[in-house]
């Protein structure tokens, strides 16, 4: 795998999303190192304000790894992550930002190769719309 | 670049007797016992001040009715302000509201090599005269619409209304495609080097479109413009004028007229419009200037005005929620059809309190002067 300067940020949701990126680990797939898993307990832990604070801080992309729709582990999945995924993508449109750079994506649980798939297929993506964290891309 | 004591000194703080009348009129204290001005005063002039470990100091409104009330007029949010500088330099936390949204957004737009999408929502029949060097700042309406788009709230419908009031009475205007916030919220919470990034940062915007003249309908805006740039930055050469200062002369002199609104209307000054700028005739008399409208009083108005109950996006809680409720069974109380404001802010506030579930708040309609006045001209 080689490497990326990209930098970018996986909210992961500790169910379906995270499962993934462990099982890409115990099967010794890899993805850019310059990706950042960070756990969250439910994707609808995550407000725009910390999407935009990813990217205040630095970050090239960001991508939001939930479960399956209807796969919720919470049972009643509220839809707050799609509701809170589209003002952020709103507001990165105002600020100039590539709405393109917050994905959100719904991984099998337990799938690695998915996951490394989406991840390095966004990383990809994001190496192409560079230079441009801090707008105009 | 700060002189904090000396900034302290001019907000005249030395000059409290302790009389405590800035506590009784201060809309915080009355439903929280644990905030009062005069305490917080008394213990960052005091000996061994650990004002980081204050907590108190970020309940404040920046409402100014201590200001109003004070018979030395010290300027306490003042102080509170260069307080929150010193706490947030000795490490303290900010408890910003929204998740941190508008601080994150309000930090990207200083960059120097942004490049926004903000003018998506300008209408077609609005005619901007590209080459004037007097321009209309927008403010954060974009912003707001889409943050608080579940509460309702429309305040780019405010600023719409506002241009074609501009264009009706042929006034010629610009709108900068890249301007920033203002950054007054970033300077009341004491993030004074992301204030100052962002205000260099319109400064440049304004210089290279030779901006002479600046009108705003945003009551914050305003202020920081106006007050705020030249008393940080040194002079900007800049007239800034709000929107009902333009309006208000021509209905008076008769070369604009505006149509009808056959509603009773209750006008909530805000606190920045109001007891900061001094603006509380001009917007009552765009409201009296529409045929059939009548305008009636809430029990607190124009220098005694109730906060909103929120001010720089920090620290909302449960006394922010009481003065909201507060200030909205005033308005009901004067059996108003239409509460109006002419802050953007004051707006999203009242519109979250209503939005409460709480079936004792008063669910009065809440529009914005510059909307219902441009609305009428139709």
């Amino acid at each position: 795998m080689s490497n990326s300067e990209a930098n970018i940020v996986v909210f992961a949701c500790n169910w379906g999303g995270l499962s993934s990126v462990e099982a890409a680990a115990q099967a010794r797939l890899s993805y850019p190192a310059s990706v950042k898993v960070v756990r969250v307990s439910c994707l609808s832990r995550l407000h725009q304000g910390l999407m935009l604070k990813a990217f205040e801080l630095g970050a090239d992309g960001v991508m939001l790894l939930g479960c399956e729709p209807g796969k919720c582990q919470f049972d009643t999945d509220t839809g707050l992550i799609t509701q809170e995924y589209d003002k952020a993508r709103n507001l990165m449109r105002l600020l100039g930002l590539r709405e393109e750079r917050l994905q959100l994506a719904y991984v099998p649980r337990g799938d690695g190769s998915d996951f490394v798939g989406r991840v390095t297929s966004f990383v990809t993506e994001i190496e192409h719309m560079k230079p441009a964290v801090s707008g105009g891309a | 670049m700060f002189d904090i004591e000396r900034e302290i000194r001019d907000t005249r703080i030395n000059l409290c007797l302790d009389c405590g009348k800035c506590t009784v009129v201060c809309p915080v204290a009355q439903h929280d016992p644990d905030f009062n001005p005069r305490l917080i005063a008394q213990r960052r002039l005091g000996q061994n001040s650990n004002i980081s470990q204050d907590d108190t100091i970020w309940s404040c409104l920046s409402c100014y009715m201590c200001t109003e009330r004070c018979n030395y007029h010290v300027r306490f949010p003042e102080f509170i302000h260069a307080l929150r500088f010193e706490a947030l330099e000795e490490g303290a936390q900010l408890q910003c509201a929204h998740g941190g949204t508008l601080q994150a957004a309000m930090h990207m737009m200083a960059r120097g090599d942004l490049h926004q999408d903000r003018l998506g929502w300008l209408p077609h029949d609005v005619e901007l005269s590209e080459q004037c060097d007097t321009i209309f700042f927008v403010g954060c309406a974009p912003y707001f619409d889409v943050l608080f788009s579940d509460l309702g709230v429309n305040t780019l419908d405010g600023i719409k209304g506002a241009l074609r009031l501009l264009n009706r009475a042929q006034i010629p205007f610009n709108i900068l495609a890249n301007e920033r916030c203002c950054g007054r919220d970033l300077l009341l919470q004491g993030d004074r080097e992301g204030f100052l990034a962002l205000a260099r940062a319109n400064m440049e915007e304004f210089a290279r479109h030779n901006v002479r003249k600046i009108i705003t309908s945003c009551p914050e805006g305003h202020y920081t413009l106006k007050v705020d740039y030249p008393r940080i930055l040194g002079s900007t050469g800049i007239e800034v004028v709000h929107l009902t200062e333009v309006i208000a002369p021509l209905l008076r002199s008769g070369e604009l007229n505006l149509g009808r609104l056959e509603k009773r209307v209750t006008y909530h000054d805000p606190c920045t419009l109001g007891r900061c700028s001094r603006i509380f005739d001009e917007p009552r008399q765009i409201l009296e200037a529409m045929e059939g409208l009548e305008l009636v009083e809430m029990e607190q108005n124009r220098e005694k005005s109730l906060c909103c109950g929120a001010s720089p996006w920090v620290h909302c809680g449960v006394v922010n929620r009481e003065i909201q409720q507060q200030r909205l069974a005033q308005a009901e109380a004067t059996k108003a059809d239409v509460m109006v404001t002419a802050c953007p802010k004051c707006q999203i506030h009242l519109k979250c309190a209503q939005k409460s579930g709480d079936v004792n708040v008063s669910q009065v309609e809440i529009q914005d002067l510059a909307y219902l006045a441009g609305r009428s001209l139709d």
